[in-house]
């Protein structure tokens, strides 16, 4: 009874094997996710408190929440929901660009954060990979050709999505710098005519300012 | 004796909770985030990591004045493995220990301008856990007829497979390296904007000041002698 209880501890432990980083109370983390469009987007997360006593973190803290907003390239807000200490939240974004995924944790009793640190697992899928295929099988009833032959299907929209969406931006930059340059030239042309004219008019004010005073 | 009784019961709840297929939280073996990192400050982020396994970290400043940051790669111990000051992006890849890896970015020697920074991780040989996340033997419901023939077509697809990842990644970092000379166009094309007019507007003021000084200097000679 003890060793299979073992295992599946340790089978916990090697769960907890995602990305961590650490947070204060009122801070706020984003990360950017340039995205093509119609891509779903689905991001994990686990928080653990740390107990000042004991000096470890513990392995859940019940009744700490986190907020979660998400903003899309346009600064629009696409999702801005509370999830409990451990929470998955999705979305699909609708334009194309870099859409901003904000993390920060809810507490406003003191009491809960003495020492001030969170720990935070985060785990950010995007496309092709927030599909669940287990799920996918147990759903369609496939067999396990099927279900290869559809997750490659999927790996491969999302690479030409993604092409897609680097033609585009290409487009843009190329638009960017073609203005720059032409900007840069017209600007160049204006400025040493307005300084010919400039020129010019100094010039002949001066004369006849001179010859007014009666200098010249 | 007692505690060991009820101690299995909630390990295996836990256990459940943690397969994959449960709505529990299972990280992939690569990700890659893209944050912004403010000016005079630093922050940190940890991978645990198994014996021999190896992690690979490429990170690239995509915006910010000067393009820069410094990276610090330090083992479970604490010992600097990677210390790199003022670079715009860097590979690195180390055989690991059992352990929490931490790596940091730096932008403290910034006093003005704000970095937005793409890491990307990528982690091999991790055991165990890439077994549990391709058996999906216990999902799938039939069997495919061609039974002597499907090992080849299970093989070729995997290798399809890895190439497409292979792919996927490339185009992550063509993706970060198009986002990056993007935002240098940008900040170029409204940088020429700005110091145009600034340019047009210095000049015709400074003339016009060149030209009244010049009369001035004239005009009050000419009061002084009378």
């Amino acid at each position: 009874m003890g060793l299979p209880a073992l295992l599946l501890l340790a089978l916990c432990a090697a769960g907890a094997r995602g990305l961590y980083f650490h947070i204060g109370e009122t801070e706020k983390r984003c990360f950017i996710e340039e995205i093509p469009d119609e891509t779903m987007v689905i991001g994990n997360y686990r928080t653990q408190m740390w107990d000042k006593q004991k000096e470890v973190f513990l392995p859940s803290t019940p009744g700490l929440g986190m907020h979660v907003e998400v903003k899309d390239p346009e600064g629009k807000v696409v999702l801005s929901r509370q999830y409990g200490s451990e929470g998955r939240f999705t979305f699909t974004s609708h334009t194309p660009g870099d859409h901003q995924i904000c993390l920060h944790s809810n507490s406003t009793k003191m009491a809960l954060f003495a020492g001030g640190r969170l720990r935070v697992h985060l785990n950010i899928q995007v496309g092709g990979h927030a599909n669940n295929y287990p799920e996918i099988a147990a759903k369609d009833k496939l067999t396990e050709l099927q279900l290869r032959a559809r997750q490659l299907l999927d790996q491969v929209e999302q690479i030409q999505k993604e092409q897609d969406y680097q033609r585009y931006r290409e487009e843009r930059f190329r638009l960017t710098s073609e203005s720059t340059n032409q900007r840069v030239l017209w600007w160049s042309i204006a400025q040493t005519i307005i300084l010919i004219l400039t020129g010019i008019w100094q010039m002949r004010h001066l004369k006849s300012f001179f010859e007014a005073k009666k200098l010249v | 004796m007692g505690g060991e009784i009820w101690l299995p019961f909630p390990v295996v709840l836990l256990g459940a909770l943690l397969l994959p297929g449960a709505a529990g939280f299972t990280p992939s073996l690569d990700s890659d985030f893209t944050f912004t990192l403010p000016a005079g400050q630093k922050e940190c982020f940890y991978q645990p990591m198994p014996l021999k396994a190896s992690l690979e970290i490429e990170y690239q400043v995509l915006d910010g004045a000067g393009l820069d940051i410094d990276f610090h790669l330090a083992s479970p111990e604490g010992r600097t493995l990677v210390f790199e000051q003022r670079k715009s992006d860097g590979v690195h890849t180390i055989e690991t220990e059992v352990g929490d890896y931490m790596f940091c970015f730096d932008n403290t020697f910034s006093t003005i301008s704000e970095k937005v920074i793409f890491f990307e991780l990528i982690l091999d040989n991790m055991g165990e856990q890439e077994q549990e996340q391709e058996d999906w033997k216990k999902y799938i419901t039939g069997t495919d007829m061609l039974d002597m023939k499907l090992e080849d077509i299970l093989e070729s697809i995997n290798s399809i497979k890895s190439r497409l990842s292979k792919s996927g990644h490339i185009q992550t970092l063509l993706r970060a390296f198009e986002a990056r000379d993007r935002n240098i166009q940008e900040s170029n094309f409204d940088r020429v904007n700005f110091w145009s007019v600034v340019n047009l507007v210095v000049m015709v003021v400074v003339s016009a000041i060149q030209v009244y000084m010049l009369k001035s200097l004239f005009e009050d000679k000419r009061k002084s002698r009378t």
